[in-house]
């Protein structure tokens, strides 16, 4: 005899599935709306402008692969990948390592002015590039650091500190502190601490600051905009808007430029993103 | 090896208040195992992290072989130290956690092999030699945590509560292996703990602290039968001590205890003291000193027999608890008897007071009142 509250099994499936529906829809709707985008930018990169033009949301009739060769070899783009990946690498290099250093200070030492330092740090947080853009220009322009990659580089390490202790120091903090009474007791210095135990455990913390820094970057407009002018020093979301000055807005070009743009993001994204979310959400030890 | 001399040391935190540990003073001998026994907040864990360095000494000096250590860093104490959390690092595996402070040393590769096999052999690490921390039950977790100690060799170990985490069963196995690792390697031991089992069993000695202030120290024995205030009565021992209001009366040139309607002679203490002590009195008798008549081995000769009223007995196994209230006296006393006891509350029983393991104390300073010592030491001598 089956006790009276007990549901069919099939019966208790269909009401999990009704009660997921709502969610499901949601996930579905977001899908399209984040996805359809970037599709239709993918097949416009394989299509020429005319054809774009004629019937702007149809799918390729024939595929341009030798668009991407054109984009990369007739115009600078090259050069545009390579300052890219220049800056952005060593920014977040730069990044990782004075973020990690900076937050596992705050998060292990007690010193005076702690909460200061912190406080500094952090604010910078809260302020909009475009307040500091002019400021940031005229520094540039004294330091003969405007119109080159170093001054970007700067720039980027500073603009993106704060999000970066920010993330790391909350993970940091949870690291217990027998772990490195432990490891001065083994007879390790500071510095030794750092490199040894918390940058090894903090591992997932780090993964998402790379992975969060190199895809805000990479994708960086503002500053890049209005501190590099010359050609050779552009960064390649500039090089997307060579497309629209040279050649009166040539679509499918700036499709072509955005694919090359976008690759390495999604690929970084593709292999990281599982850790990256693990680091924003676990614990640091269990 | 190593000599551990502490001398008035105090620690005040940032923020004020009360000290942490105030002037204490404590030698531990070459090889000893010294136990530092109180409850929660007392300082012991405080006077430890001083001793491994990972604490700032507000005053006072830690000696280690006659070399103050007060200015030397931790990470050249050659200290190690057990944490109550184990403190493994999570991202080696176990041959490395173990080999972690071998390597900083600059000790030879071929030497920290033989000492990591060596001492994962003697724990029962071999088979999980490999594996991280995560994939170990918490017993292997605790034996890392000691082969971390036992590989450095270091001149002194440091215990923190090393074995609260542990489930009862596999503390008590533990507890065994700790002390048969310390006497084997004759390293001078530190060991923290609130647990007065592990005190008793483990220490040569134990330091009793309360309110960071030493109270006691003395082998576990002597402590437990010579306390030396009604704190040390009543944390060592469980149940605690019974603590039962006395008058001190004089009767003829000497003086009596009157304990509801009950008198005891007074023969064990000096009367020059008892006179002093303004006509009141704690006597503290331990719940393993009352019998229930004729319960009592013949040789216990100073006995004084009770009225008492059974509220409840606790039957716990191999023994039972009765709870009284003495005839005429308001406070309840344990008291311990047998596996088979015919006491069930609500009865009366007499019951009879070993009076020469009983102890008096004095309630204005909660200071014990010395005994006349001959007869007592006789018979505890006869006991060991």
């Amino acid at each position: 005899m089956k006790p009276p509250s007990a549901v069919e099994p099939s019966a208790a499936k269909g009401i999990a599935y009704l009660r997921g529906a709502p969610l499901m829809a949601f996930a579905l709707i977001y899908t399209i709306v984040s996805g359809g985008p970037f599709l239709w930018v993918a097949m416009m990169s394989l299509r020429t402008t005319p054809e774009i033009f004629a019937s702007p949301y149809a799918l390729p009739s024939s595929i341009h692969w030798e668009k991407f060769v054109d984009a990369w070899t007739k115009s600078n783009y090259g050069t545009y990948f390579w300052n890219s990946t220049i800056v952005v690498v060593t920014a977040v290099a730069l990044l990782t390592v004075i973020g990690a250093m900076v937050a596992h200070c705050l998060a292990r030492y007690r010193f005076r002015g702690n909460r200061l330092v912190r406080f500094v740090i952090l604010s910078g947080m809260i302020l909009p590039p475009q307040l500091m853009i002019l400021s940031l220009f005229q520094i540039l322009l004294e330091y003969h650091l405007y119109n080159t990659l170093t001054g970007l580089i700067i720039v980027y390490v500073a603009g993106h500190l704060a999000i970066t202790v920010y993330i790391l120091e909350g993970f940091f903090a949870q690291i217990p502190q027998d772990l490195f009474d432990a490891a001065r007791l083994d007879g390790y210095s500071d510095l030794e601490i750092f490199w040894r135990i918390t940058l090894p455990i903090g591992v997932p913390a780090l993964f998402t600051t790379v992975t969060l820094n190199f895809i805000i970057l990479w994708n960086e407009f503002l500053y890049a905009v209005v501190l590099l002018t010359e050609d050779d020093k552009r960064t390649l979301p500039l090089g997307i808007m060579h497309f629209m000055g040279n050649h009166q807005l040539d679509v499918g070009m700036v499709a072509t430029g955005l694919m090359i743009a976008i690759g390495p993001v999604i690929l970084l994204y593709a292999f990281f993103s599982e850790t990256m979310i693990r680091g924003m959400t676990a614990g640091a030890v269990r | 090896m190593a000599r551990v001399a502490i001398t008035e040391l105090s620690k005040l935190y940032d923020g004020g208040g009360e000290p942490a540990v105030k002037d204490l003073s404590l030698t531990v001998g070459n090889g000893e195992f010294m136990v530092l026994l109180g409850p929660s907040g007392c300082g012991k864990s405080s006077v430890l992290r001083m001793i491994a360095g990972l604490e700032p000494i507000t005053s006072g000096k830690i000696a280690i072989d006659g070399e103050i250590v007060n200015e030397i860093p931790a990470k050249d104490r050659d200290i190690a130290m057990v944490f109550q959390s184990y403190a493994l690092y999570p991202h080696m595996d176990v041959f490395n956690n173990l080999a972690f402070g071998l390597r900083r040393r600059g000790i030879a590769k071929t030497e920290i092999e033989r000492r990591v096999q060596g001492a994962a052999s003697k724990l029962g690490l071999l088979p999980f030699l490999k594996r991280k921390p995560h994939a170990l039950s918490g017993g292997q977790r605790q034996r890392v945590a000691l082969g971390r100690a036992i590989v450095r060799e270091p001149k002194v170990f440091l215990f923190d509560e090393p074995l609260s985490n542990l489930d009862a069963a596999l503390r008590v196995s533990m507890r065994n292996e700790l002390i048969r690792q310390q006497r084997e390697m004759g390293i001078t031991a530190i060991y923290v703990t609130h647990d007065q089992v592990e005190a008793m069993t483990m220490g040569h000695r134990i330091c009793i602290m309360n309110k960071g202030e030493v109270i006691q120290i003395g082998k576990p024995l002597e402590v437990y039968r010579n306390p030396a205030n009604t704190f040390v009565a009543r944390f060592l021992g469980n149940p605690p001590m019974n603590l039962v209001p006395t008058s001190v009366e004089p009767d003829g040139g000497a003086y009596q205890l009157r304990v509801g309607g009950m008198s005891l002679p007074t023969d064990c203490w000096p009367a020059e003291t008892l006179s002093r002590l303004g006509g009141k009195a704690l006597l503290g008798i331990r719940p393993e000193d009352l019998y229930e008549t004729a319960q009592r081995p013949d040789e216990r000769r100073r006995i004084a027999i009770a009225r008492a009223h059974v509220i409840a007995v606790e039957p716990l196994g191999a023994e039972t608890l009765i709870i009284l209230s003495l005839e005429g006296a308001a406070e309840e006393v344990t008291m311990r008897s047998g596996r088979e006891t015919r006491l069930r509350p609500g009865d009366n029983a007499t019951i009879e007071l070993d009076l020469a393991a009983a102890h008096l104390f004095d309630p204005k300073t909660a200071q014990v009142i010395p005994p006349v010592h001959e007869e007592r030491e006789a018979r505890w001598a006869k006991a060991e």
